[in-house]
């Protein structure tokens, strides 16, 4: 059969816009859930590393929890459990008007679909991020640890300033996979109606049916981002 | 009041395990002292002064390092005492992402609280010390085995401490590099800070040292002027142990 295709049902009047609009949100809860992926896994390994074993245990379990559930699911209790359970006041702050922290598309920065994304997508790739790190970190040296504490550095500061640097290094590779998994995984979030690229393509395809034009279209999009993060990341370590 | 000794060892035991490597050692180091730990492998030396900055806890017993025990320091405390001991280790264990310099400011900036200019300052002049004012830039990976002990040492320096632990300084070094640290480790006995060295460099121990801890099995097996312990080791262990490491199969490198 034929697949008769019409670039225009998607590159020209709303379609377009919305496809535009999905890009720049996709982008920004990209970068929101990188942040906070990042400050997760690096607590996370410092929690680890915690001389109070009750303190390990409730990592580890913490972890084992968020590794072994679907991000779906942790998706859904975030917006309809987490964001119910936020003090009033600043339920109301977050849904009130903010006009500067509108992305395009009227998405709010802090709006209960953005922040539930962002903290979902981030506390999930935050602790594979720190499963990564830990790998990293039990092939540095021991010595690296005892030369720290020779010197009188706590703990905090070996871990920022010692292992984590040289646990990045050692797994730089799959570091920057995750944060490329990150980006992909925003595509779900269109689930709890955050309005990024695959929700804007699922709207162009009930709006005039191009379903195939439209995922294409995504596809490109998240291709395009993807390379040009995994080309950013690897050329950082070649510098 | 007379100061108290730098370190002072009370019937200290340490085990790992069922194995007991440290079987009562009492004695005193004295300021300004260069003191020199030998004796065959495994019989405690490295376990010995590990403990006096904590990087081993002892089992039984208590060590003090200028009247203050470290034994149970703890936080801040012992933060405190070990940057006021400087450590050497066997394999050098610089960090190797950071520069020479890097290396040599990290404690000051974190720990002491020093300015980024302070520190910098404070790293020249102990690099220079060192002879290695040229390669602060440098990160450990691009240098030689024996430049990287002499950044250690640098390292270990920056602090100012008035106590320094090598832990076998030369035992991981190519033959040709040996003398270049033993050359920067003789020079700081003229700064009259207190040095106490794990090695098997007779020759060094000999012409340096003001005395000399023989271990053995644990426990201090003779404790003697270099003179004395080199012409007329009272001990049959120390005599057996001198006889091996001195033959002229073996070279001490100094």
């Amino acid at each position: 059969m034929n697949l008769p295709i019409d670039w225009s049902g998607v590159l020209t009047g709303p379609p377009l816009h919305w496809l535009l609009s999905g890009l720049a949100v996709t982008l920004a809860i990209s970068l929101a859930a990188s942040g906070i992926a990042t400050v997760v896994a690096v607590l996370l390994s410092a929690l680890r590393l915690s001389p109070l074993p009750p303190v390990r245990l409730a990592t580890l379990g913490l972890i084992s929890l968020i590794r072994n559930t679907p991000l779906l699911i942790q998706l859904l209790v975030w917006y309809f459990v987490g964001f119910g359970l936020l003090p009033q006041g600043l339920k109301a702050w977050m849904t009130g008007d903010h006009p500067w922290s509108v992305l395009p598309g009227q998405v709010s920065l802090f709006a209960p679909e953005f922040a539930a994304s962002a903290w979902g997508v981030g506390l999930f790739i935050g602790v594979f991020l720190s499963e990564e790190l830990q790998a990293g970190l039990n092939a540095v040296a021991p010595g690296q640890r005892e030369a720290a504490a020779s010197q009188g550095l706590g703990g905090w500061h070996t871990l920022t300033a010692i292992l984590l640097p040289q646990a990045l290094r050692n797994a730089y590779q799959p570091v920057v996979g995750q944060y490329l998994n990150l980006m992909k995984l925003t595509s779900v979030t269109c689930s709890i109606g955050l309005a990024e690229i695959t929700y804007q393509a699922r709207q162009i395809e009930s709006f005039n049916s191009h379903a195939f034009e439209a995922f294409a279209a995504a596809t490109v999009l998240y291709l395009a981002i993807g390379f040009i993060l995994e080309r950013l990341l690897l050329a950082r370590r070649k510098a | 009041m007379a100061a108290p000794p730098v370190i002072e060892f009370r019937d200290v035991h340490k085990s790992f395990g069922a194995l007991e490597v440290i079987r009562g050692i009492s004695t005193t180091i004295e300021r300004g002292s260069v003191v020199v730990v030998c004796g065959p492998s495994g019989s405690g030396k490295s376990t010995l002064i590990r403990m006096v900055n904590r990087l081993e806890t002892p089992t039984r017993g208590e060590i003090l390092v200028d009247g203050v025990s470290s034994t149970c320091a703890r936080g801040e405390a012992l933060r405190q005492l070990r940057t006021g001991v400087g450590f050497v280790f066997q394999q050098f264990n610089l960090y190797p992402h950071m520069t020479a310099r890097q290396n040599v400011t990290l404690a000051l900036r974190k720990v002491l609280g020093k300015t980024r200019a302070e520190a910098d300052a404070v790293a020249d002049e102990v690099l220079d010390q060192v002879g290695l004012a040229d390669k602060a830039g440098s990160l450990p990976g691009q240098l030689s085995g024996g430049q990287q002990q002499r950044v250690a040492i640098a390292r270990a320096l920056a602090t100012r401490p008035d106590l320094l632990l090598f832990d076998e300084p030369t035992s991981a070094l190519d033959p040709e590099m040996i003398g270049e640290v033993l050359t920067v480790i003789r020079q700081l006995t003229h700064h009259g800070i207190t040095l106490v060295v794990v090695t098997h460099e007779m020759g060094f121990a000999r012409t340096v040292a003001d005395r000399i801890l023989f271990l053995d099995q644990g426990r201090i097996e003779e404790d003697a002027h270099p003179d004395a312990f080199f012409s007329a080791a009272r001990s049959p262990r120390a005599r057996q142990f001198l006889s091996q490491i001195l033959s002229p199969l073996h070279t001490t490198g100094d």
